[in-house]
């Protein structure tokens, strides 16, 4: 290996990076060949060339490592974009990208993330489509914070210095879907409503929304093509953009002060503005509770239905503490209405991801992480779960393991016993899907339907059933 | 907190926010449908959300849900029958065409059970007709179940609603819609003998509908109330609109084509013999004619199976045939004939050879009065001399003013075909009335007039003439109704009646009937008015000398226009007097008629004038008195001037009023016939200066006014 390396360190800066690329692309391809699966981490002597030689960070102190011009920069990061584009094994990609930009926790990590930065940001300029899928998966690797920074050079590029380079970004959704639903969770990580530059740019605002009314499967995309079982790294990005957006979502109105002071300042975005934003987050928060399910019909059809959490209660319950926080904070200096509509959303958002197995979580500990919160008429209402007569013995966060209710209940007017045979056993809740599969999206609430209503309360169904049916076609 | 209130709180909430924010109200009803998945009122406030911002798809969806989780919610009826009701109309409103979208959205089978549900609910046979065959349309495999039962409830429905007419909604939905689908499913296994019945209630359908009168559907209207169906253009001004339906879906197009093709598929379905799906009408007579050659009447087992085939091709035929030859004829009985575009024609007597030599005349209308007497007498309707006459006669057309003068004939001739071999043998006759009685066909006033024109043709005047009764009858009815509809005006149908009258007359002179032929003539004269001379001219055609064999045979189609009319009853006159005129008893009145007739088509009947001057010269003298009043033909008048002088054989001429009576009061005194020889040179004079005028005008007063001495002169 040291002879390598003192062939290389002959070599111009730029020569020497080409020839560890090359090296690196020998031996890992025919490790990956030879053995039965990749190879399960990289020889020191290995990641030391690349990181001498690539990112020239030396070990050596001694050694004053040779920098490359900014020409010499960019001739590389081509290099590197053409060799990912060339490669046409998926394995070998990866195994190579893992190479160069798996952060090693010591110094050459901060030149490793600016050249994955300008790699990303080349490559979605010129739409590179296998180093956005490595950069996918990378971001899926990836500590969080690491994330964050990559979006944050994204959004700099792309949304901040130029701003109408977000169409080029724009674009790249059909191209690599799943780099995109990465970026999405990435961004919301990165952006929290805390500071002015921490809310959310209007123009990714609404390519986000964009992307997601188009095709609301894009938030599932990483979660679906994931072993279910797999544990995720510690720190990693959250498995989807859901509980970031949902994020978004909750507190944006909580942050309307801000905005609201910031376009008086500016002198620009006027009221309008602001309402189209507002559409904007309602917009979003609808595919968000829409996505939700859509996940049951994947779940359910996986058998994972409230087997797998989607949404960690833990980052649940930071949310809402921190929704109580704001709302304490905020209350002197925001309308009520932006609190109550933060709340409706919030609860909205947990009704939902409990209905519909994405949150795993009894509405006794629900109650429990909400009581700091505002009164909210909804929230009240979610907290308690529907009016069950009598009330559920059986936990009310499984919904399938509800027992069927009608039967039970000694009620001859029953207004619902002509169809409770369309009613779907909680064992086979799929038989809806099967005959409508172009919409998946809103069939989950059938397996709901345990949820019954009561005959005392909903009088006025009783009527048609009971009496002959009094339809006549309207002349 | 109750369910209940729940419920409606989260409605409420999200009912406020629709103007505003759409999105929050949906997302508001998805948390909703988490926690109440069985209230309906939340799916149905998440289904007017995308119903009323149209979307199709999302609507499609969340209806499909509530039409299985609530299918017993009025309102959810109500839903679906408005989608029915798009899918059964066609209109173009967005609306509807939203509606229809939802529906196309849905799976088949929900489509399907939505249809039949949507049925059960429907308490009007009519709509449930239309439901059920949205349904059958759309699923061929339903057809089996539910196309015969649906058939047998459309052909209920129109016996209960006593309809008059066979073109009625539920006809036409069976005919038109049911009809094929049954037909042409290949799972169906029908009975023959319901393939005739279903082939029999289509036929008099199209046939119905292709021959209905003008005004038909003012009778029909208000006959039953099929309320909501009906597109708002339906007025009274609008025609062609059956009953309870709209105007689109009241329009048959091709029908004679779709019954031939329904023929074709009944044939195949009930294996004719020889029947390989026939492209025209006439094909179809020529198999059944050849079947009929086939089988010998002795085959009488053979004749039995085959002769609902026969009778059912046949009597298509002969009413395909015989509605073209009367639409020719008499187009402005049918609806969708501009009857601008021709007049009435009638049949009638050639009489072109009226001006040929009285000699050969006389013998053949003497034979021809013979026959007729005897078969006055022996009331024989089907004398086989007759028959024989009325093979092969000759029709005449003017080829210039009847364009389709060969398809006219031809139709004619193929119907008169179909009819004989319908009565070529009892069991065809009696399988043919049944059908008949069934059509009510004795009250087709069209169809009348075909038989009639048929029966003059085959030489059976007495029975033509208790036809044209008949059909005076008919016209009379139709006349009342369409005066009560007050949609005809007058003019025409006058015609009409005239038509009708002028063949009376000419069915009387056939049968030697002279007297009577003049009174219906001289009754139709009476109200046509004549031309200017030039126009008049008879036709070439009408001058060319018929071969021998035929003439007295033939037959004229004329159209029944003031300008045919009158020259020919100025013809039939003639012949009528002609004969008496020169018999050898002296007759001068009919002799003065003729002559005053002969003017007409001058020098035509030249050849005649002379015979007249013959026996005037013969006689001596000849006395008529309405000479000067009608005589303005210059030649004519030469040669009475002549025949007055020494080198004409000074004959007697008394043609001046009361100039008998003078001279006879006279001849004492000499200076008085000085006076009478003055008066006939002055009215002489004064009779060349009217030579100028119209001919027409001056024979057409001749009828008017000399009509009681006309006819009168007349045994």
């Amino acid at each position: 290996m040291s002879d390598i390396r003192h062939a290389l360190l002959r070599r111009d800066p730029l020569s020497a990076a080409k020839e560890v690329l090359y090296h690196l692309d020998i031996s890992l391809g025919s490790a990956l060949q030879s053995s039965a699966g990749p190879p399960a981490g990289l020889e020191k002597s290995t990641v030391e060339l690349v990181e001498e030689f690539i990112f020239h960070v030396s070990k050596d102190r001694n050694i004053q490592s040779k920098r490359m011009s900014c020409v010499q920069e960019l001739q590389l990061l081509e290099i590197i974009c053409s060799y990912f584009q060339e490669q046409s094994k998926d394995a070998i990609r990866q195994v190579i990208f893992s190479a160069l930009f798996s952060l090693q926790g010591n110094k050459a990590d901060e030149s490793r993330m600016a050249m994955l930065g300008k790699l990303v940001s080349m490559s979605i300029a010129v739409c590179r489509v296998p180093i956005l899928e490595c950069a996918a998966i990378w971001l899926q690797r990836t500590h969080s914070a690491w994330c964050v920074r990559l979006a944050q050079v994204l959004m700099e590029d792309y949304c901040t210095l130029v701003p109408c380079a977000i169409s080029t970004l724009q674009n790249i959704c059909s191209a690599s879907p799943r780099f995109c639903c990465q970026l999405i969770t990435a961004v919301t990580a990165l952006y929290d409503f805390s500071t002015d530059e921490l809310t959310p740019p209007p123009a990714l605002l609404e390519m986000l929304v964009g992307w997601i009314t188009e095709d609301p499967r894009l938030l599932l995309l990483t979660f679906i093509n994931s072993p279910l079982n797999s544990s995720l790294p510690l720190g990693c990005l959250e498995i989807t953009p859901l509980l970031g957006l949902l994020r978004w979502c909750v507190k944006a109105p909580l942050a309307y002060h801000r905005g609201r002071k910031s376009a008086m300042t500016n002198g620009h975005g006027d009221g309008e503005k602001g309402t189209a934003y507002e559409e904007l987050y309602s917009k979003l928060h609808l595919s968000v509770l829409q996505v939700f399910l859509m996940l049951q019909v994947h779940l359910t059809e996986k058998n994972m239905f409230c087997r797998l959490t989607v949404l960690p209660v833990e980052s649940v319950a930071a949310l809402i503490e921190e929704v109580g926080r704001l709302c304490e904070k905020l209350a002197p200096l925001l309308d009520a209405s932006h609190i109550q509509l933060a709340l409706d959303r919030l609860a909205q958002a947990l009704q939902v991801a409990m209905a519909t197995g994405a949150l795993l979580c009894a509405r006794e500990d629900l109650r429990a992480l909400c009581s700091r919160l505002p009164h909210n008429n909804l929230l009240q209402l979610v907290m308690s779960g529907p009016v069950v007569q009598p009330p559920p013995h059986s936990s009310p966060f499984q919904p399938n393991m509800y027992p069927h209710i009608h039967p039970g209940r000694p009620s001859p007017l029953s207004p619902h016993s002509p169809h409770q045979s369309t009613l779907s056993s909680p064992h086979s809740p799929h038989t809806v899907l099967t005959a409508h599969p172009t919409h998946p999206a809103l069939a989950p609430h059938r397996p709901l339907t345990a949820h019954a209503t009561h005959p005392a309360l909903s009088p006025h169904a009783f009527h048609p059933a009971s009496i002959a049916f009094p339809y006549r076609p309207i002349r | 907190m109750s369910a209940q209130g729940d419920c409606e709180f989260l409605v409420k909430r999200a009912r406020e926010l629709v103007p505003q924010d759409p999105y929050a109200a949906k997302a508001w009803l998805i948390t909703a449908r988490t926690l109440y998945p069985t209230d309906f009122n939340i799916q149905y406030e998440m289904y007017s959300i995308e119903r009323n911002a149209e979307r199709t798809s999302s609507a499609g969806r969340l209806l499909y849900d509530i039409f299985v989780n609530f299918p017993d919610q009025p309102v959810v009826w109500r839903e679906i029958s408005a989608i029915t009701a798009a899918l059964r109309n066609d209109s173009q409103d967005k609306h509807a065409q939203f509606l229809k979208g939802v529906f196309e959205t849905l799976p088949g089978q929900v489509q399907c059970k939505m249809l039949l549900k949507a049925t059960e609910q429907c308490f009007n046979t009519l709509e449930k007709a239309e439901m059920l065959l949205l349904l059958l349309k759309r699923f061929p495999e339903s057809v089996v179940q539910h196309g015969v039962s649906l058939g047998e409830s459309l052909l209920e429905a129109e016996s209960v609603e006593d309809l008059e007419t066979p073109v009625n909604c539920f006809r036409k939905l069976f005919v038109c819609d049911v009809l094929p689908l049954i037909l042409n499913n290949p799972e169906m296994c029908l009975p023959v003998s319901l393939l005739y019945k279903y082939l029999h209630k289509a036929a008099e359908f199209y046939i119905c509908y292709v021959t209905r009168e003008p005004s038909a559907d003012g009778q029909m209207q208000g006959s039953q109330e099929v309320g909501g169906l009906n597109s708002p253009g339906r007025g009274r001004g609008q025609r062609s609109v059956i009953d309870g339906l709209s105007d689109k879906a009241s329009v048959v197009t091709e029908p004679w084509d779709r019954l031939l093709e329904m023929v074709g598929v009944v044939g195949s379905l009930c294996d004719w013999q020889g029947e390989k799906g026939s492209r025209s009408y006439a094909e179809l007579l020529q198999r059944v004619s050849d079947l009929c050659r086939f089988l010998s009447a002795a085959d009488a087992d053979g004749f039995s199976r085959c002769c609902s085939q026969i009778v059912s091709c046949c009597t298509l035929v002969l009413f395909h045939c015989a509605f073209h030859y009367v639409s020719a004829v008499q187009p402005s009985l049918f609806q969708g004939h501009s009857s601008l575009s021709s007049g009435p024609w009638v049949l009638l007597e050639d009489l072109s050879s009226v001006y040929a030599d009285v000699e050969v005349e006389r013998k053949h209308t003497h034979k021809k009065r013979k026959l007729a007497d005897g078969r006055e007498k022996t009331m024989s309707s089907d004398d086989e001399d007759v028959l024989a006459k009325g093979r092969g006669r000759h029709i005449v057309v003017s080829k210039s003013e009847m364009l389709n003068w060969a398809e006219t004939l031809d139709h004619f001739r193929t119907a008169r075909e179909s009819w004989d071999l319908l009565h070529s043998h009892p069991s065809l006759e009696a399988e043919f009335a049944k059908i008949c009685s069934a059509w009510k066909t004795e009250m087709w006033l069209w169809f009348r007039i075909f038989l009639t024109d048929m029966i003059i043709y085959q030489g059976q005047y007495r029975k033509a003439l208790s036809s044209l009764a008949l059909m005076s009858s008919l016209q009379l009815q139709q006349n009342q109704n369409q005066n009560q509809n007050s949609l005809q005006t007058g003019s025409s149908s006058s015609l009409e009646n005239h038509r009708a009258v002028i063949q009376q007359a000419s069915c009387h002179y056939a049968l030697g009937e002279y007297r009577l032929a003049c009174e219906k003539l001289l009754e139709a004269v009476g109200g046509l008015l004549p031309q200017n001379q030039e126009f008049v001219k008879s036709s070439d055609e009408q001058r060319k000398p018929r071969s021998k064999t035929r003439r007295g045979n033939d037959l004229r189609l004329v159209p029944c226009t003031s300008k045919s009319i009158l020259p020919f009853c100025l013809q039939l006159m003639l012949a009528c007097f002609k004969l008496r005129a020169f018999t050898d008893n002296r007759d001068d009145l009919a002799l003065g008629h003729v002559i005053v007739l002969l003017q007409f088509d001058w020098p035509q009947g030249e050849s005649l004038f002379l015979k007249a001057v013959d026996k005037i010269c013969q006689q001596g003298s000849f006395q008529y008195e309405n000479f000067f009043n009608y005589v303005t033909n210059i030649d004519m008048l030469e040669e009475f001037a002549y025949l007055r002088t020494t080198e004409g054989g000074r004959v007697q001429l008394e043609l001046l009023p009361n100039q008998g009576m003078l001279i006879k009061h006279h001849t004492v005194t000499r200076g008085i016939t000085k006076g009478v020889k003055e008066d006939f040179r002055l009215a002489m004079e004064r009779q060349v200066s009217r030579c100028g005028e119209n001919l027409l005008m001056v024979l057409h007063r001749f009828c008017i006014n000399e009509k009681i001495i006309l006819i009168q002169s007349l045994p």
